[in-house]
């Protein structure tokens, strides 16, 4: 993706999203009929008889999208939005090594003083406030099990 | 394109994941009582079947006081169709951690996952066999056959007759008699619905001919008479409400067909033998205590059954073996 | 009228210290769990199942009444300020929740609107319920396989009256919706289907995590671009004074809501048909309703059909539940095991062995509504203030929320990783102008009317007659037949003169 705007009747994005539909319905109709089956007599549908026909309808509609599309004003796609997914990420990176409670109170540290540059004093307030509701609530109150990481398992066991 | 970078993630993920999601191994112990917490694992959800047989057991084990203190954390691994946890079970790595891990394990779970995937029994050490339960076809208030001889004739005129039941052990039930009874799928057809109670609601609607069900899910249903047992699927006939229903070497030249479907525990493969031990004989305390009795056998009006680590291993490897048989693998 | 004497008998049960206190905690532990993005109505029933063990059975019915009841309310709430639905139902209500409390500025009002609408869709499914419980449950059985794939198509056509602006769009969302939802099992046969050979793809893709992310992460992503905006709604405006609704808001909502209300009681008797799908018909009959305000820019009408259906619904699957022991879903299941556990056999026989605790458990249906309604009147002006929070720390806010939410659906990564995947991919759509509501809407109802379908043509060994000879269906099925054909006949109606031309 990239952040430049990118001019109309231009190949991008919105091109990409029912090019890949066409992709999926393809594969679908394939799947079906080849792999799980669609009519028998007597029987009726097979597995494969109702993602078949929606597959064909969305071919149709992914198609139509596709000629509409070249249209449409392209959208911008600023690069900074990308920093959500990406601290997901290393949110469920880091959980396998230190544990899920211990990578969210981390990134939401890191995410508000250093990147945010917020005060000491709000980015402490949110991380309490967010930490109390996880940990009250969900760990403590409805007991659920977060991961606890590599690193914890090898000191617990 | 995003789609198959999608799938490609999805599929590396899901290869990878369990290799993180468990956890470490340690030393061995000698001999064997609970020295930490013991995880549970239950492959349906909270508020199900089996969800309520372990948290039962469980609480039972706590008051019997076999468990040397140590509390149970029960948790439910529904991802995958309950395939994720019990891959994760017999998975965990020899040591502490195997022998205090204890999986939820019934026919209508063995059955899924020979079927689905290339988990096999073999990855797991059974503990102990709880219950059984078998099943009967019902009619409903205003069916069109007042018995199970009627629907026979129906067949054999060339009229399609409907049955409808649950997933699992039902279908297998359903292929065994239909097998016995030398008609093929369309003559007596099977509708599979994702619970007894979905199959019990289209008979009391009329939408079908009969319905398969245990003795539990249909007995108010029996007692206020809106359905009525007209075959047991079993070797012997049912007592009490039921016994009106005859086997199926009753109705006719047939030989009886009864598939049971057992309530079990066991654990990883990685279990040791003294691990094992220790936990058949807790189970067995909890067989042979009144609350069991009281708030499991006689309320889920289920068969008592115990079955001790190794009756319970060939039990349930000669199950496998003639369900791989029927599935021709 | 000995219903109603029941019912008063039931009351007199509820009405002692301990029940009225625990309708209460029920209440307010129920709104709390259902606001919980992730929790939803299911879990949050079964976690706080273990919690009713403590009282005696009388009372602890009581109390599973009032929670499981509660919850729905809640449901709305993150939908409303945060656009993350907490349940699936819920979905609909964020469509125009959203847009009210942000763009019209009216979070306040919104919250009201949904409370006001989900008492008023509540109560008549009670009154319903009181009077005519057993008759109603034996009308949902008259929807068998065939009824049902009728009803569930004129469902899934009407999702194209939401799309709005570009029908092709909308239609390719809602092919994608159901092909995603037909990954996994294949329950009629018990074979997987599209699973990639993935062992967590056999079980499909949870739909809790899947919506967090279709909804509330996408909506993260795109907050950043507004992140140097102070908040999104101005602070003076978050006041008791404030949020209060005027008189044209209640006349707005109440028409709606009972419209509403009458349909979701009836769809939520119907077998395995839930919550969602009632919200989602009460929406979709609310297009062809006259609104103020279009729906979907935060018009008080659509908040008010959604949640009223719901509501209306979630009493409705009463009637099945206790006359004939069938849960109208996975949450009315759980209510089922709790229920049984306390040796009540909900069934053909409750009514005539258990009458106390029957009526009691309706009658605390009744109280927990007024309840709620107030407990929630209470918390609103505190609620709101979130919006006031400015958006550059809502961000690693409902990012945590949205993580933690999505691990607790199923006490897995997998979950997180969904919500991550269809969060990006909400994103993206979004940012090309689809309106991801009908994926999600699709996804719900796909399997329902697979499964319906197909069992239906396993009875009339494979012939389609079946759905022409049985009187309910074919009534559905002329209904579907108008819908598809009125886009195409209306120019010509307009041109004959015979309508108005819609003023868009």
């Amino acid at each position: 993706m990239s952040s430049v705007e990118q001019k109309d009747r231009k190949f991008g994005v919105k091109q990409y999203i029912p090019i890949a539909m066409i992709g999926i319905s393809i594969a679908f109709i394939w799947m079906g009929f080849a792999k799980y089956g669609f009519w028998e007599d007597m029987k009726g549908p097979r597995p494969g008889f109702f993602p078949v026909i929606i597959s064909f309808a969305l071919l149709v509609a992914s198609l139509l999208a596709l000629v509409f599309s070249f249209k449409e004003k392209a959208p911008s796609w600023p690069l900074e939005n990308w920093l959500v997914p990406l601290s997901v990420v290393v949110i469920m990176g880091t959980t396998f090594i230190i544990g899920l409670l211990p990578s969210v109170g981390l990134y939401v540290l890191v995410w508000l003083r250093w990147f945010e540059k917020c005060a000491w004093k709000t980015t402490i307030t949110v991380f309490l406030i967010i930490m109390g509701i996880v940990i009250g609530a969900f760990v403590l109150w409805l007991g659920v099990p977060f991961p606890k990481g590599l690193i914890l398992n090898l000191i617990a066991n | 394109m995003k789609k198959l970078a999608l799938i490609v993630i999805v599929l590396i993920v899901a290869l990878v994941a369990p290799l993180f999601a468990q956890g470490s191994a340690e030393a061995a112990s000698t001999g064997f009582a609970p020295s930490k917490d013991i995880d549970w694992i239950v492959t349906s959800s909270p508020g199900g079947g089996s969800d309520i047989y372990t948290r039962i057991i469980s609480d039972i084990m706590t008051r019997l006081d076999v468990v040397a203190g140590q509390t149970f954390l029960v948790a439910n691994k529904t991802d995958g169709g309950g395939e994720v946890g019990r891959l994760q079970v017999s998975r965990v790595n020899a040591g502490n951690l195997a022998n205090h891990t204890l999986l939820t394990f019934n026919s209508g779970d063995l059955m899924p996952m020979v079927k689905n995937t290339a988990n096999r029994l073999a990855n797991f050490t059974p503990i102990a066999v709880m219950a059984v339960d078998k099943q009967l076809l019902y009619i409903g208030e205003y069916s069109k056959y007042k018995n199970f001889n009627a629907v026979l004739d129906a067949v054999a005129a060339g009229k399609q007759v409907v049955i409808a039941g649950s997933k699992g052990d039902d279908i297998a039930t359903y292929e065994k008699m239909i097998g016995e009874l030398g008609v093929n799928q369309n003559q007596i057809a099977f509708i599979t619905n994702d619970s007894t109670s979905a199959a019990i609601t289209s008979i009391l609607g009329g939408h079908v001919d009969l319905v398969m069900s245990k003795p539990a899910a249909a007995d108010q249903y029996v007692v206020a008479g809106k359905l009525t047992p007209v075959l047991a699927l079993s070797k012997a006939r049912f007592t009490g409400n039921l016994a009106s229903a005859p086997t199926l070497s009753e109705v006719g030249d047939y030989d009886d067909v009864e598939v049971p479907v057992w309530r079990g525990v066991v654990g990883p493969k990685n279990m040791t033998a003294e691990a094992a031990a220790f936990w058949s004989d807790a189970f067995q305390a909890v067989s042979e205590s009144n609350a069991w009795k009281d708030e499991y056998i006689n309320k889920y009006k289920l068969v008592p059954e115990f079955r001790n680590y190794m009756e319970a291993q060939v039990y349930m490897a000669e199950f496998e073996a003639d369900y791989l048989k029927s599935l021709g693998k | 009228m000995e219903n109603l004497q029941l019912l008063l008998d039931g009351f007199s049960v509820l009405f002692t210290l301990q029940n009225i206190g625990v309708t209460i905690l029920g209440a307010v532990l129920g709104l709390i769990v259902g606001a919980m993005p992730g929790i939803g109505s299911l879990a949050g029933v079964a976690l706080l199942l273990p919690l009713t063990f403590k009282f005696n059975p009388t009372t602890a019915i009581i109390m599973l009444g009032a929670l499981y009841y509660s919850n729905m309310y809640g449901g709305a709430f993150s939908a409303i300020l945060l656009n993350i639905p907490g349940d699936s139902p819920a979905v609909m209500t964020a469509l125009d929740g959203y847009p009210m409390a942000t763009q019209r500025k009216r979070p306040g009002q919104a919250l009201l609107t949904s409370n006001m609408a989900s008492f008023i869709g509540g109560t008549i499914g009670m009154i319903i319920l009181t009077f005519m419980g057993p008759a109603l449950a034996d009308i949902g059985l008259k929807f068998g396989p065939a009824e049902m794939t009728a009803l569930l198509l004129v469902a899934m056509t009407s999702i194209g009256w939401l799309v709005g602006e570009n029908p092709t769009k909308g239609l390719l969302l809602t092919m994608l919706g159901i092909l995603l939802a037909s990954m996994g099992m294949d329950t009629l046969s018990g074979s997987p289907r599209y699973d990639f050979g993935s062992i967590y793809l056999l079980g499909g893709i949870p739909f809790t995590p899947f919506v967090i992310g279709v909804v509330g992460f996408a909506q993260v992503i795109k907050l950043m671009e507004e992140r140097n905006k102070k908040t999104q709604v101005s602070i003076e405006k978050l006041t008791i004074k404030g949020s209060m609704l005027t008189l044209h808001d209640f006349k707005r909502l109440f028409f709606p809501a009972v419209r509403s209300g009458f349909m979701g009681t009836f769809v939520g008797v119907l077998p395995g048909a839930g919550a969602t799908t009632a919200a989602f018909m009460g929406y979709a009959a609310q297009k062809s309703f006259k609104n103020e305000e279009p729906l979907g820019t935060g018009a008080i009408e659509g908040i008010a059909a959604c949640e009223a259906a719901n509501n209306g619904a979630a009493a409705g699957a009463f009637a099945p539940l206790l006359a004939l022991g069938i849960p109208g879903s996975g949450t009315g299941a759980v209510l089922l095991g709790g229920l049984m556990m306390w040796g009540l056999n909900p069934g053909p026989l409750l009514f005539t062995n258990s009458p106390d605790f029957a009526w009691g458990l309706i009658a605390s249906l009744f109280l927990a509504n007024i309840v709620t309604l107030v407990i929630a009147w209470g918390v609103i002006p505190f609620l709101i203030k979130i919006l006031s929070v400015p958006t550059k720390l809502m961000i690693p806010i409902i990012t945590v929320v949205c993580v933690v939410g999505s691990y607790s659906t199923s006490n897995s990564m997998y979950g997180v990783l969904i919500m991550f995947l269809s969060g990006v991919m909400g994103y993206v759509l979004t940012k090309c102008e689809y309106q991801t509501a009908p994926v999600l809407l699709a996804f719900v109802l796909a399997p329902l009317l697979e499964s319906n379908m197909r069992k239906a043509f396993i009875i009339s060994q494979g012939s389609l007659d079946i759905f022409f000879q049985k009187p309910i269906s074919l009534v559905f099925i002329i209904i579907l037949i108008a819908i598809m054909v009125f886009p195409v006949v209306r120019p010509l109606l307009i041109r004959l003169g015979l309508m108005k031309r819609k003023a868009s």
